[in-house]
Protein backbone atom coordinates (compact mmCIF):
# COMPACT_ATOMS: atom_id res chain seq x y z
CA UNK A 1 0.00 0.00 0.00
CA UNK A 2 1.65 3.64 -0.68
CA UNK A 3 1.78 6.34 1.32
CA UNK A 4 -0.92 9.00 1.85
CA UNK A 5 0.56 11.79 0.19
CA UNK A 6 1.67 9.24 -2.07
CA UNK A 7 -2.37 8.35 -3.15
CA UNK A 8 -2.80 12.44 -3.37
CA UNK A 9 -0.06 12.97 -5.74
CA UNK A 10 -1.30 10.07 -7.81
CA UNK A 11 -5.06 11.31 -7.60
CA UNK A 12 -3.58 14.80 -8.48
CA UNK A 13 -1.28 13.52 -12.03
CA UNK A 14 -4.68 11.26 -13.03
CA UNK A 15 -7.10 13.94 -12.79
CA UNK A 16 -4.26 15.91 -14.77
CA UNK A 17 -3.92 13.03 -17.15
CA UNK A 18 -7.48 13.06 -17.96
CA UNK A 19 -8.60 16.27 -18.22
CA UNK A 20 -5.84 16.99 -21.17
CA UNK A 21 -7.25 14.06 -22.73
CA UNK A 22 -10.88 15.33 -22.26
CA UNK A 23 -9.97 18.75 -23.77
CA UNK A 24 -8.78 16.89 -26.72
CA UNK A 25 -11.86 14.79 -27.37
CA UNK A 26 -14.04 17.75 -26.17
CA UNK A 27 -16.50 15.37 -24.31
CA UNK A 28 -16.93 13.61 -21.26
CA UNK A 29 -17.94 13.94 -18.01
CA UNK A 30 -15.50 15.84 -15.92
CA UNK A 31 -17.59 16.54 -12.99
CA UNK A 32 -18.46 12.96 -12.14
CA UNK A 33 -14.78 11.40 -12.90
CA UNK A 34 -13.29 14.28 -10.39
CA UNK A 35 -15.67 13.48 -7.97
CA UNK A 36 -14.98 10.01 -7.47
CA UNK A 37 -11.29 9.68 -8.84
CA UNK A 38 -9.98 9.72 -5.22
CA UNK A 39 -12.06 6.61 -4.08
CA UNK A 40 -10.85 4.54 -6.89
CA UNK A 41 -7.22 5.73 -6.55
CA UNK A 42 -7.32 4.15 -3.05
CA UNK A 43 -8.95 0.68 -3.92
CA UNK A 44 -6.33 0.13 -6.44
CA UNK A 45 -3.39 2.24 -4.90
CA UNK A 46 -4.81 1.37 -1.26
CA UNK A 47 -4.18 -2.01 -1.41
CA UNK A 48 -7.94 -3.22 -2.03
CA UNK A 49 -7.84 -4.86 -5.36
CA UNK A 50 -5.68 -7.54 -5.55
CA UNK A 51 -3.31 -7.84 -8.53
CA UNK A 52 -1.68 -10.60 -9.68
CA UNK A 53 1.60 -9.40 -12.01
CA UNK A 54 2.15 -13.05 -13.27
CA UNK A 55 -1.47 -13.08 -14.66
CA UNK A 56 -1.64 -9.12 -15.53
CA UNK A 57 -4.98 -9.15 -14.08
CA UNK A 58 -6.86 -8.02 -11.15
CA UNK A 59 -8.38 -10.86 -8.96
CA UNK A 60 -11.51 -8.48 -7.42
CA UNK A 61 -13.71 -6.48 -9.62
CA UNK A 62 -14.35 -2.78 -9.55
CA UNK A 63 -18.00 -2.16 -11.12
CA UNK A 64 -18.11 1.41 -12.57
CA UNK A 65 -21.96 1.84 -12.22
CA UNK A 66 -21.90 5.31 -12.92
CA UNK A 67 -20.53 4.23 -16.71
CA UNK A 68 -20.48 7.93 -17.91
CA UNK A 69 -17.06 8.41 -15.32
CA UNK A 70 -15.43 4.76 -15.67
CA UNK A 71 -12.75 6.88 -17.64
CA UNK A 72 -11.65 7.74 -13.84
CA UNK A 73 -10.40 3.95 -14.09
CA UNK A 74 -8.32 4.83 -17.17
CA UNK A 75 -5.03 6.05 -16.08
CA UNK A 76 -4.89 3.60 -13.08
CA UNK A 77 -4.83 0.22 -15.27
CA UNK A 78 -2.45 2.18 -17.59
CA UNK A 79 -0.11 2.22 -14.73
CA UNK A 80 -0.87 -1.21 -13.67
CA UNK A 81 -0.15 -2.13 -17.12
CA UNK A 82 -3.67 -4.32 -17.84
CA UNK A 83 -4.57 -1.18 -20.51
CA UNK A 84 -1.81 -1.06 -23.20
CA UNK A 85 -0.36 2.15 -22.97
CA UNK A 86 -0.86 2.77 -26.85
CA UNK A 87 -4.87 2.43 -25.98
CA UNK A 88 -3.82 5.17 -23.70
CA UNK A 89 -1.72 7.14 -26.48
CA UNK A 90 -4.32 7.15 -29.15
CA UNK A 91 -7.08 8.02 -27.16
CA UNK A 92 -7.91 11.49 -28.74
CA UNK A 93 -5.68 10.92 -31.76
CA UNK A 94 -6.00 7.71 -33.24
CA UNK A 95 -8.63 4.95 -33.44
CA UNK A 96 -8.23 3.54 -29.45
CA UNK A 97 -10.18 0.78 -27.34
CA UNK A 98 -11.21 3.90 -25.40
CA UNK A 99 -14.57 5.86 -24.65
CA UNK A 100 -16.72 8.27 -22.31
CA UNK A 101 -18.21 4.95 -21.31
CA UNK A 102 -16.34 2.39 -20.53
CA UNK A 103 -17.00 -1.52 -21.86
CA UNK A 104 -15.59 -4.83 -21.59
CA UNK A 105 -13.96 -4.94 -24.79
CA UNK A 106 -11.52 -2.72 -22.49
CA UNK A 107 -8.86 -4.68 -20.45
CA UNK A 108 -9.68 -4.11 -16.91
CA UNK A 109 -12.87 -2.90 -17.25
CA UNK A 110 -15.49 -5.36 -15.77
CA UNK A 111 -18.63 -4.24 -17.14
CA UNK A 112 -20.04 -2.71 -19.93
CA UNK A 113 -22.28 0.35 -18.50
CA UNK A 114 -23.92 3.61 -18.63
CA UNK A 115 -27.40 3.46 -18.27
CA UNK A 116 -27.71 3.86 -14.38
CA UNK A 117 -29.18 1.25 -11.68
CA UNK A 118 -27.84 -1.74 -13.62
CA UNK A 119 -24.77 -2.51 -11.40
CA UNK A 120 -25.87 -3.60 -7.89
CA UNK A 121 -27.70 -6.65 -9.26
CA UNK A 122 -24.12 -7.33 -11.51
CA UNK A 123 -22.86 -6.75 -8.76
CA UNK A 124 -24.79 -8.92 -6.38
CA UNK A 125 -24.74 -12.01 -9.31
CA UNK A 126 -20.94 -11.90 -9.33
CA UNK A 127 -20.94 -12.22 -5.58
CA UNK A 128 -23.45 -14.71 -5.43
CA UNK A 129 -21.69 -16.97 -8.01
CA UNK A 130 -18.35 -16.24 -6.31
CA UNK A 131 -19.64 -17.49 -2.74
CA UNK A 132 -21.08 -20.38 -3.95
CA UNK A 133 -17.92 -21.55 -6.20
CA UNK A 134 -15.67 -20.45 -2.73
CA UNK A 135 -14.16 -18.24 -4.11
CA UNK A 136 -12.69 -15.44 -1.57
CA UNK A 137 -12.63 -12.73 -4.07
CA UNK A 138 -14.51 -9.19 -3.62
CA UNK A 139 -16.60 -6.89 -5.81
CA UNK A 140 -16.83 -3.45 -5.12
CA UNK A 141 -19.37 -1.68 -7.01
CA UNK A 142 -19.62 2.29 -7.32
CA UNK A 143 -22.55 4.02 -7.61
CA UNK A 144 -24.05 7.92 -8.17
CA UNK A 145 -26.22 8.87 -5.92
CA UNK A 146 -28.39 10.06 -8.92
CA UNK A 147 -29.03 6.10 -9.02
CA UNK A 148 -30.73 5.51 -5.84
CA UNK A 149 -33.94 7.19 -8.10
CA UNK A 150 -33.82 3.85 -10.22
CA UNK A 151 -35.99 1.48 -8.70
CA UNK A 152 -33.84 -1.42 -9.83
CA UNK A 153 -30.90 -0.21 -7.00
CA UNK A 154 -33.13 -0.86 -4.68
CA UNK A 155 -34.47 -4.24 -5.87
CA UNK A 156 -30.72 -5.28 -6.01
CA UNK A 157 -30.03 -3.95 -2.49
CA UNK A 158 -32.77 -6.16 -1.23
CA UNK A 159 -31.48 -9.27 -2.97
CA UNK A 160 -28.09 -8.45 -1.61
CA UNK A 161 -28.78 -7.83 2.02
CA UNK A 162 -31.34 -11.07 1.71
CA UNK A 163 -28.30 -13.15 0.36
CA UNK A 164 -25.66 -11.76 3.33
CA UNK A 165 -23.26 -10.86 0.64
CA UNK A 166 -20.06 -9.71 2.39
CA UNK A 167 -18.08 -10.11 -0.54
CA UNK A 168 -20.11 -7.27 -1.76
CA UNK A 169 -19.48 -3.47 -1.17
CA UNK A 170 -21.09 -0.70 -2.72
CA UNK A 171 -19.98 2.67 -2.71
CA UNK A 172 -22.22 5.49 -3.52
CA UNK A 173 -20.62 8.68 -4.72
CA UNK A 174 -22.93 11.63 -3.20
CA UNK A 175 -21.99 15.05 -4.96
CA UNK A 176 -25.06 15.90 -4.43
CA UNK A 177 -26.14 17.27 -8.12
CA UNK A 178 -27.36 15.68 -11.24
CA UNK A 179 -28.17 16.90 -14.67
CA UNK A 180 -31.08 19.83 -13.61
CA UNK A 181 -29.35 20.51 -10.24
CA UNK A 182 -29.10 19.81 -6.54
CA UNK A 183 -30.93 16.14 -5.95
CA UNK A 184 -32.06 18.33 -2.40
CA UNK A 185 -34.33 21.23 -5.02
CA UNK A 186 -34.76 18.37 -7.70
CA UNK A 187 -36.21 15.05 -6.19
CA UNK A 188 -34.71 15.37 -2.57
CA UNK A 189 -33.04 11.51 -1.21
CA UNK A 190 -31.80 12.36 1.92
CA UNK A 191 -31.70 10.88 4.50
CA UNK A 192 -29.93 7.94 2.39
CA UNK A 193 -28.24 6.71 5.46
CA UNK A 194 -31.57 6.32 7.29
CA UNK A 195 -33.15 4.42 4.06
CA UNK A 196 -29.97 2.25 3.29
CA UNK A 197 -29.65 1.43 6.93
CA UNK A 198 -33.55 0.36 6.85
CA UNK A 199 -32.89 -1.88 4.99
CA UNK A 200 -30.23 -3.84 7.44
CA UNK A 201 -27.62 -2.83 5.46
CA UNK A 202 -24.68 -1.45 7.08
CA UNK A 203 -24.20 1.98 6.13
CA UNK A 204 -20.56 3.96 6.81
CA UNK A 205 -19.64 7.79 6.03
CA UNK A 206 -16.71 8.96 4.24
CA UNK A 207 -15.08 11.90 2.97
CA UNK A 208 -14.76 10.82 -0.23
CA UNK A 209 -12.01 13.05 -0.54
CA UNK A 210 -9.62 12.24 2.38
CA UNK A 211 -7.90 9.08 2.01
CA UNK A 212 -7.43 8.24 5.60
CA UNK A 213 -10.40 7.86 5.78
CA UNK A 214 -11.42 6.45 2.62
CA UNK A 215 -8.51 3.38 3.51
CA UNK A 216 -10.18 3.53 7.35
CA UNK A 217 -13.85 2.48 5.81
CA UNK A 218 -12.74 -0.02 2.79
CA UNK A 219 -11.04 -1.57 6.06
CA UNK A 220 -13.73 -1.75 8.00
CA UNK A 221 -15.84 -2.56 4.97
CA UNK A 222 -13.31 -5.51 4.41
CA UNK A 223 -14.46 -7.41 7.30
CA UNK A 224 -16.59 -10.96 6.72
CA UNK A 225 -20.13 -10.90 7.43
CA UNK A 226 -21.21 -7.65 6.21
CA UNK A 227 -23.11 -6.44 3.45
CA UNK A 228 -21.58 -2.75 3.66
CA UNK A 229 -22.86 0.32 1.91
CA UNK A 230 -19.95 3.02 1.79
CA UNK A 231 -21.58 6.87 1.77
CA UNK A 232 -18.88 8.94 0.22
CA UNK A 233 -19.50 12.63 0.31
CA UNK A 234 -18.05 14.26 -2.81
CA UNK A 235 -17.39 17.29 -4.62
CA UNK A 236 -18.40 17.58 -8.58
CA UNK A 237 -15.22 18.65 -10.25
CA UNK A 238 -13.45 18.27 -7.36
CA UNK A 239 -9.88 19.88 -7.99
CA UNK A 240 -11.26 22.91 -10.65
CA UNK A 241 -12.86 25.56 -8.93
CA UNK A 242 -14.23 26.41 -12.42
CA UNK A 243 -16.25 22.73 -11.80
CA UNK A 244 -16.47 22.50 -8.35
CA UNK A 245 -20.06 22.22 -7.87
CA UNK A 246 -21.24 22.88 -11.17
CA UNK A 247 -24.38 21.07 -12.40
CA UNK A 248 -23.41 22.12 -15.88
CA UNK A 249 -20.03 20.50 -15.31
CA UNK A 250 -21.78 17.46 -15.69
CA UNK A 251 -20.90 17.69 -18.99
CA UNK A 252 -18.02 18.77 -21.10
CA UNK A 253 -17.98 22.58 -21.48
CA UNK A 254 -15.71 24.58 -23.98
CA UNK A 255 -13.08 26.79 -22.07
CA UNK A 256 -10.92 29.68 -23.17
CA UNK A 257 -7.85 29.46 -23.21
CA UNK A 258 -7.11 31.54 -19.46
CA UNK A 259 -9.73 28.84 -18.02
CA UNK A 260 -7.44 25.65 -19.33
CA UNK A 261 -4.58 27.44 -17.90
CA UNK A 262 -6.22 28.41 -14.85
CA UNK A 263 -6.95 24.66 -14.63
CA UNK A 264 -4.10 23.08 -14.93
CA UNK A 265 -2.36 25.08 -12.31
CA UNK A 266 -4.99 23.95 -10.19
CA UNK A 267 -4.83 20.35 -11.11
CA UNK A 268 -0.71 20.76 -10.37
CA UNK B 1 -48.09 -30.91 -19.75
CA UNK B 2 -47.60 -27.66 -19.60
CA UNK B 3 -44.51 -25.94 -21.71
CA UNK B 4 -43.04 -24.82 -18.92
CA UNK B 5 -42.83 -27.95 -16.84
CA UNK B 6 -41.10 -29.56 -20.22
CA UNK B 7 -38.78 -26.85 -20.17
CA UNK B 8 -37.93 -26.66 -16.45
CA UNK B 9 -37.83 -30.79 -16.19
CA UNK B 10 -35.01 -30.79 -18.97
CA UNK B 11 -33.39 -28.54 -16.77
CA UNK B 12 -33.81 -30.32 -13.61
CA UNK B 13 -32.06 -33.43 -15.83
CA UNK B 14 -29.43 -31.05 -16.79
CA UNK B 15 -28.53 -29.93 -13.38
CA UNK B 16 -27.87 -33.72 -12.94
CA UNK B 17 -24.31 -33.51 -14.50
CA UNK B 18 -23.65 -29.64 -14.54
CA UNK B 19 -24.05 -27.44 -11.74
CA UNK B 20 -22.86 -24.13 -14.10
CA UNK B 21 -26.61 -23.38 -14.26
CA UNK B 22 -28.56 -20.75 -12.32
CA UNK B 23 -32.70 -20.26 -12.51
CA UNK B 24 -34.10 -17.44 -10.86
CA UNK B 25 -37.49 -16.85 -10.54
CA UNK B 26 -39.22 -13.07 -10.42
CA UNK B 27 -41.63 -15.14 -8.00
CA UNK B 28 -43.40 -17.07 -10.86
CA UNK B 29 -43.73 -21.19 -10.10
CA UNK B 30 -44.32 -24.04 -12.05
CA UNK B 31 -44.68 -28.02 -10.47
CA UNK B 32 -41.03 -28.43 -11.84
CA UNK B 33 -39.86 -25.93 -10.81
CA UNK B 34 -40.70 -26.87 -6.79
CA UNK B 35 -38.59 -29.97 -8.04
CA UNK B 36 -35.78 -28.28 -9.16
CA UNK B 37 -35.71 -25.75 -5.82
CA UNK B 38 -35.94 -29.21 -3.62
CA UNK B 39 -32.95 -31.50 -5.75
CA UNK B 40 -31.07 -28.16 -6.48
CA UNK B 41 -31.34 -25.35 -3.85
CA UNK B 42 -27.77 -23.88 -4.55
CA UNK B 43 -28.99 -23.30 -8.38
CA UNK B 44 -31.82 -21.55 -7.37
CA UNK B 45 -32.63 -17.78 -6.93
CA UNK B 46 -35.38 -16.11 -5.65
CA UNK B 47 -35.39 -12.52 -7.07
CA UNK B 48 -38.37 -11.06 -5.10
CA UNK B 49 -40.93 -9.57 -7.65
CA UNK B 50 -38.69 -7.93 -9.27
CA UNK B 51 -37.72 -8.13 -12.76
CA UNK B 52 -35.56 -5.93 -13.44
CA UNK B 53 -32.90 -6.31 -10.72
CA UNK B 54 -33.38 -10.48 -11.81
CA UNK B 55 -31.61 -9.17 -15.37
CA UNK B 56 -28.87 -7.61 -13.87
CA UNK B 57 -28.09 -10.61 -11.51
CA UNK B 58 -28.56 -13.06 -14.36
CA UNK B 59 -25.72 -10.65 -16.09
CA UNK B 60 -23.48 -10.69 -13.15
CA UNK B 61 -23.81 -14.43 -12.90
CA UNK B 62 -23.37 -14.77 -16.50
CA UNK B 63 -20.50 -12.59 -16.39
CA UNK B 64 -18.90 -15.13 -14.27
CA UNK B 65 -19.25 -18.03 -16.61
CA UNK B 66 -22.46 -19.25 -15.37
CA UNK B 67 -25.46 -21.13 -18.02
CA UNK B 68 -28.53 -18.53 -16.67
CA UNK B 69 -32.05 -18.80 -16.88
CA UNK B 70 -34.84 -16.06 -15.88
CA UNK B 71 -38.25 -17.11 -15.50
CA UNK B 72 -41.45 -14.86 -15.14
CA UNK B 73 -44.70 -14.32 -16.18
CA UNK B 74 -44.92 -13.16 -19.90
CA UNK B 75 -45.63 -8.97 -19.85
CA UNK B 76 -43.60 -8.20 -17.17
CA UNK B 77 -40.52 -10.44 -18.23
CA UNK B 78 -40.52 -8.70 -21.81
CA UNK B 79 -41.65 -5.27 -21.56
CA UNK B 80 -40.38 -4.55 -17.88
CA UNK B 81 -36.85 -5.55 -18.19
CA UNK B 82 -35.96 -5.07 -21.95
CA UNK B 83 -33.65 -2.40 -21.06
CA UNK B 84 -31.73 -4.57 -18.45
CA UNK B 85 -31.59 -7.03 -21.18
CA UNK B 86 -30.27 -5.23 -23.79
CA UNK B 87 -27.81 -3.79 -21.35
CA UNK B 88 -26.70 -6.88 -20.00
CA UNK B 89 -27.51 -9.98 -22.33
CA UNK B 90 -27.15 -7.87 -25.29
CA UNK B 91 -24.33 -5.65 -24.89
CA UNK B 92 -21.83 -8.33 -23.37
CA UNK B 93 -23.38 -10.98 -25.85
CA UNK B 94 -24.25 -13.38 -22.70
CA UNK B 95 -25.71 -16.79 -22.18
CA UNK B 96 -28.64 -15.44 -20.50
CA UNK B 97 -32.12 -17.42 -21.71
CA UNK B 98 -35.24 -15.89 -20.64
CA UNK B 99 -37.99 -18.09 -20.13
CA UNK B 100 -41.32 -16.16 -20.75
CA UNK B 101 -44.70 -17.78 -20.08
CA UNK B 102 -48.34 -16.80 -21.06
CA UNK B 103 -47.80 -15.02 -24.49
CA UNK B 104 -50.70 -14.02 -26.35
CA UNK B 105 -53.82 -13.53 -24.46
CA UNK B 106 -53.01 -16.68 -22.77
CA UNK B 107 -53.74 -15.41 -19.32
CA UNK B 108 -57.59 -14.67 -20.75
CA UNK B 109 -59.75 -12.99 -18.40
CA UNK B 110 -57.12 -11.12 -16.18
CA UNK B 111 -57.06 -8.55 -18.48
CA UNK B 112 -54.83 -6.34 -20.58
CA UNK B 113 -51.90 -5.90 -18.15
CA UNK B 114 -51.44 -9.80 -17.79
CA UNK B 115 -51.94 -10.17 -21.73
CA UNK B 116 -48.41 -10.39 -23.90
CA UNK B 117 -49.35 -9.06 -27.35
CA UNK B 118 -46.26 -6.89 -27.84
CA UNK B 119 -43.54 -9.49 -26.73
CA UNK B 120 -42.77 -10.59 -29.49
CA UNK B 121 -42.04 -6.66 -31.55
CA UNK B 122 -40.05 -5.54 -28.52
CA UNK B 123 -37.46 -8.51 -28.04
CA UNK B 124 -36.86 -9.22 -31.67
CA UNK B 125 -35.22 -5.48 -31.96
CA UNK B 126 -32.72 -6.53 -28.94
CA UNK B 127 -29.44 -6.95 -31.31
CA UNK B 128 -28.17 -10.44 -30.51
CA UNK B 129 -31.30 -12.21 -28.89
CA UNK B 130 -32.51 -15.11 -30.77
CA UNK B 131 -36.31 -16.06 -30.13
CA UNK B 132 -38.33 -19.40 -29.76
CA UNK B 133 -42.05 -19.93 -30.10
CA UNK B 134 -42.62 -23.68 -29.57
CA UNK B 135 -46.16 -25.20 -30.78
CA UNK B 136 -45.86 -28.33 -28.74
CA UNK B 137 -44.24 -30.35 -26.11
CA UNK B 138 -41.61 -32.21 -28.38
CA UNK B 139 -40.46 -28.55 -29.67
CA UNK B 140 -40.18 -27.12 -26.52
CA UNK B 141 -38.25 -29.77 -24.99
CA UNK B 142 -35.56 -29.36 -28.02
CA UNK B 143 -35.63 -26.25 -27.31
CA UNK B 144 -34.49 -26.57 -23.96
CA UNK B 145 -31.93 -29.25 -24.73
CA UNK B 146 -30.22 -27.18 -27.46
CA UNK B 147 -29.82 -24.36 -25.38
CA UNK B 148 -28.61 -25.87 -22.23
CA UNK B 149 -26.03 -27.62 -24.79
CA UNK B 150 -25.29 -24.15 -26.58
CA UNK B 151 -26.42 -21.36 -24.05
CA UNK B 152 -27.08 -17.87 -26.05
CA UNK B 153 -29.26 -14.93 -25.82
CA UNK B 154 -32.68 -15.58 -26.22
CA UNK B 155 -35.91 -14.97 -25.09
CA UNK B 156 -38.33 -18.05 -25.13
CA UNK B 157 -42.28 -17.51 -25.37
CA UNK B 158 -44.54 -20.62 -23.87
CA UNK B 159 -47.93 -20.91 -23.54
CA UNK B 160 -49.73 -20.60 -20.73
CA UNK B 161 -51.90 -23.86 -21.51
CA UNK B 162 -50.29 -27.29 -22.71
CA UNK B 163 -50.40 -27.57 -26.18
CA UNK B 164 -50.99 -30.77 -27.62
CA UNK B 165 -48.39 -33.15 -29.89
CA UNK B 166 -48.27 -32.08 -33.17
CA UNK B 167 -47.27 -35.59 -35.68
CA UNK B 168 -45.34 -35.95 -37.25
CA UNK B 169 -42.77 -34.72 -34.21
CA UNK B 170 -40.48 -32.22 -35.25
CA UNK B 171 -36.75 -32.95 -35.82
CA UNK B 172 -33.30 -31.57 -34.99
CA UNK B 173 -32.78 -30.83 -38.45
CA UNK B 174 -36.43 -28.55 -38.39
CA UNK B 175 -34.85 -27.29 -35.06
CA UNK B 176 -31.49 -26.39 -37.01
CA UNK B 177 -33.52 -24.47 -39.78
CA UNK B 178 -35.50 -23.06 -37.65
CA UNK B 179 -38.83 -23.93 -39.52
CA UNK B 180 -41.23 -27.24 -39.84
CA UNK B 181 -43.30 -28.02 -42.61
CA UNK B 182 -46.57 -29.58 -43.29
CA UNK B 183 -47.80 -30.36 -47.12
CA UNK B 184 -46.33 -30.02 -50.23
CA UNK B 185 -46.01 -26.57 -51.53
CA UNK B 186 -47.14 -25.81 -54.78
CA UNK B 187 -48.01 -22.81 -57.30
CA UNK B 188 -51.65 -23.18 -56.12
CA UNK B 189 -51.04 -23.25 -52.74
CA UNK B 190 -51.05 -20.85 -50.16
CA UNK B 191 -49.00 -21.07 -46.82
CA UNK B 192 -50.12 -20.76 -43.32
CA UNK B 193 -47.32 -19.30 -40.94
CA UNK B 194 -47.99 -19.16 -37.63
CA UNK B 195 -45.90 -20.32 -33.99
CA UNK B 196 -47.27 -21.22 -30.75
CA UNK B 197 -50.44 -21.62 -30.13
CA UNK B 198 -51.85 -19.85 -33.54
CA UNK B 199 -49.87 -23.28 -35.09
CA UNK B 200 -52.78 -25.42 -33.87
CA UNK B 201 -55.51 -22.96 -35.58
CA UNK B 202 -53.37 -23.34 -39.05
CA UNK B 203 -52.71 -26.79 -38.92
CA UNK B 204 -56.48 -27.79 -38.43
CA UNK B 205 -57.41 -25.33 -41.72
CA UNK B 206 -54.70 -27.30 -43.47
CA UNK B 207 -55.90 -30.43 -42.20
CA UNK B 208 -59.00 -29.49 -43.31
CA UNK B 209 -58.04 -28.48 -47.06
CA UNK B 210 -54.51 -30.19 -47.54
CA UNK B 211 -55.20 -29.68 -50.83
CA UNK B 212 -55.37 -25.69 -50.66
CA UNK B 213 -52.57 -24.84 -47.88
CA UNK B 214 -49.25 -25.65 -46.79
CA UNK B 215 -48.86 -24.67 -42.91
CA UNK B 216 -45.13 -23.29 -41.19
CA UNK B 217 -44.39 -23.75 -37.66
CA UNK B 218 -41.72 -21.22 -37.31
CA UNK B 219 -39.85 -22.47 -34.38
CA UNK B 220 -37.17 -19.85 -34.20
CA UNK B 221 -38.28 -16.09 -35.49
CA UNK B 222 -35.11 -14.41 -34.95
CA UNK B 223 -32.70 -15.27 -36.54
CA UNK B 224 -35.22 -16.03 -38.84
CA UNK B 225 -35.06 -19.61 -41.03
CA UNK B 226 -33.02 -17.61 -44.02
CA UNK B 227 -34.24 -20.78 -46.44
CA UNK B 228 -37.79 -19.95 -45.75
CA UNK B 229 -38.23 -17.31 -48.47
CA UNK B 230 -36.51 -19.48 -51.45
CA UNK B 231 -38.50 -21.78 -50.28
CA UNK B 232 -41.88 -20.90 -50.46
CA UNK B 233 -41.23 -18.20 -53.34
CA UNK B 234 -43.59 -20.02 -56.01
CA UNK B 235 -46.47 -20.43 -53.84
CA UNK B 236 -50.10 -18.50 -54.47
CA UNK B 237 -49.75 -16.27 -51.39
CA UNK B 238 -48.80 -15.77 -47.34
CA UNK B 239 -51.14 -15.80 -44.83
CA UNK B 240 -49.47 -14.84 -41.32
CA UNK B 241 -51.12 -15.40 -38.01
CA UNK B 242 -49.61 -14.57 -35.07
CA UNK B 243 -51.55 -13.56 -31.61
CA UNK B 244 -49.84 -10.08 -31.17
CA UNK B 245 -50.48 -6.56 -31.86
CA UNK B 246 -50.58 -5.79 -35.67
CA UNK B 247 -47.16 -4.20 -35.26
CA UNK B 248 -44.43 -5.73 -35.40
CA UNK B 249 -45.36 -9.19 -34.99
CA UNK B 250 -44.50 -12.27 -36.90
CA UNK B 251 -45.55 -10.72 -40.25
CA UNK B 252 -43.09 -8.16 -40.35
CA UNK B 253 -40.34 -10.56 -39.79
CA UNK B 254 -41.88 -12.65 -42.74
CA UNK B 255 -42.03 -9.09 -45.34
CA UNK B 256 -38.86 -8.33 -44.43
CA UNK B 257 -37.45 -11.74 -44.95
CA UNK B 258 -38.91 -12.22 -47.81
CA UNK B 259 -38.08 -8.53 -49.62
CA UNK B 260 -34.65 -8.95 -48.33
CA UNK B 261 -34.32 -12.19 -51.17
CA UNK B 262 -35.99 -10.08 -53.70
CA UNK B 263 -39.19 -12.26 -53.78
CA UNK B 264 -42.76 -10.25 -53.31
CA UNK B 265 -45.72 -12.92 -52.99
CA UNK B 266 -49.07 -11.62 -51.39
CA UNK B 267 -48.58 -11.53 -48.04
CA UNK B 268 -51.09 -10.70 -45.44
CA UNK B 269 -50.97 -10.55 -41.37
CA UNK B 270 -53.86 -12.30 -39.61
CA UNK B 271 -53.39 -10.51 -35.89
CA UNK B 272 -54.91 -8.61 -32.88
CA UNK B 273 -56.32 -5.44 -33.57
CA UNK B 274 -54.30 -2.19 -32.83
CA UNK B 275 -56.71 -2.00 -29.12
CA UNK B 276 -56.39 -2.92 -25.49
CA UNK B 277 -58.60 -6.33 -25.03
CA UNK B 278 -60.71 -5.95 -21.60
CA UNK B 279 -63.27 -7.53 -22.55
CA UNK B 280 -63.81 -11.43 -21.05
CA UNK B 281 -65.16 -14.63 -22.03
CA UNK B 282 -62.18 -16.72 -22.16
CA UNK B 283 -59.59 -17.36 -24.56
CA UNK B 284 -61.06 -18.92 -27.96
CA UNK B 285 -64.07 -16.32 -27.31
CA UNK B 286 -61.58 -13.21 -27.67
CA UNK B 287 -59.42 -14.82 -30.17
CA UNK B 288 -62.82 -15.41 -32.60
CA UNK B 289 -64.27 -11.86 -31.75
CA UNK B 290 -60.74 -10.21 -32.63
CA UNK B 291 -60.48 -11.49 -36.02
CA UNK B 292 -58.42 -14.68 -35.15
CA UNK B 293 -61.14 -17.32 -35.34
CA UNK B 294 -60.72 -19.92 -38.13
CA UNK B 295 -63.31 -18.85 -40.53
CA UNK B 296 -61.38 -15.12 -40.41
CA UNK B 297 -58.53 -17.28 -41.23
CA UNK B 298 -59.90 -18.57 -44.53
CA UNK B 299 -61.68 -15.45 -45.42
CA UNK B 300 -57.96 -13.70 -45.43
CA UNK B 301 -57.31 -16.64 -48.39
CA UNK B 302 -60.19 -15.62 -50.15
CA UNK B 303 -58.08 -11.92 -50.49
CA UNK B 304 -55.25 -13.77 -52.30
CA UNK B 305 -57.68 -15.75 -54.29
Amino acid sequence: MKKINDLENLAKKYRRDLFEKLLIIKQGHPGSIFSMIDIVVALYHGGFINYDSKKNLFLNKVLISKGHATAALYPIIRDFGILPKKEWDNWGHKESLLRVFGNISIPGIDVTSGSLGHCIGVGAGMAVSLKKSGQNKKIFVIISEGELYEGSTWEALLFAKHNKLDNLSIIIDINSLIILGNTRDCLNLDPIKDKISGLGINALEVDGHNFSELISIFNKANKKGELNCILAKTVKGKGSSIMENKKNWHYWNPMSKEEIEKTRKELG
Amino acid sequence: MLQRDIFIGEINKYLEKDKSIFFLSADFGAQALDELRKSFPNNFLHCGISEQAMLDIATGLALEGNKVFVYAMAPFLALRSIEQAKCGAGLMNLPICLISVGVGLGYADAGPTHYTTEDFACFRSIVGSSIYTPADSTSTKLIANELLEKPKFSYIRLDRDALPNISPEITKVDLNRGYRVFGKINNDKIVLISHGRMLHKCLEIYSNKSERFVCVDILRSKPFPRDLPKDFSSCKGIIVVDEQSPSGNLSSCVFEAFSEQNYFPKIISKSLPERYVFENGGREYLLNKFGLSNVDIIQACEKII
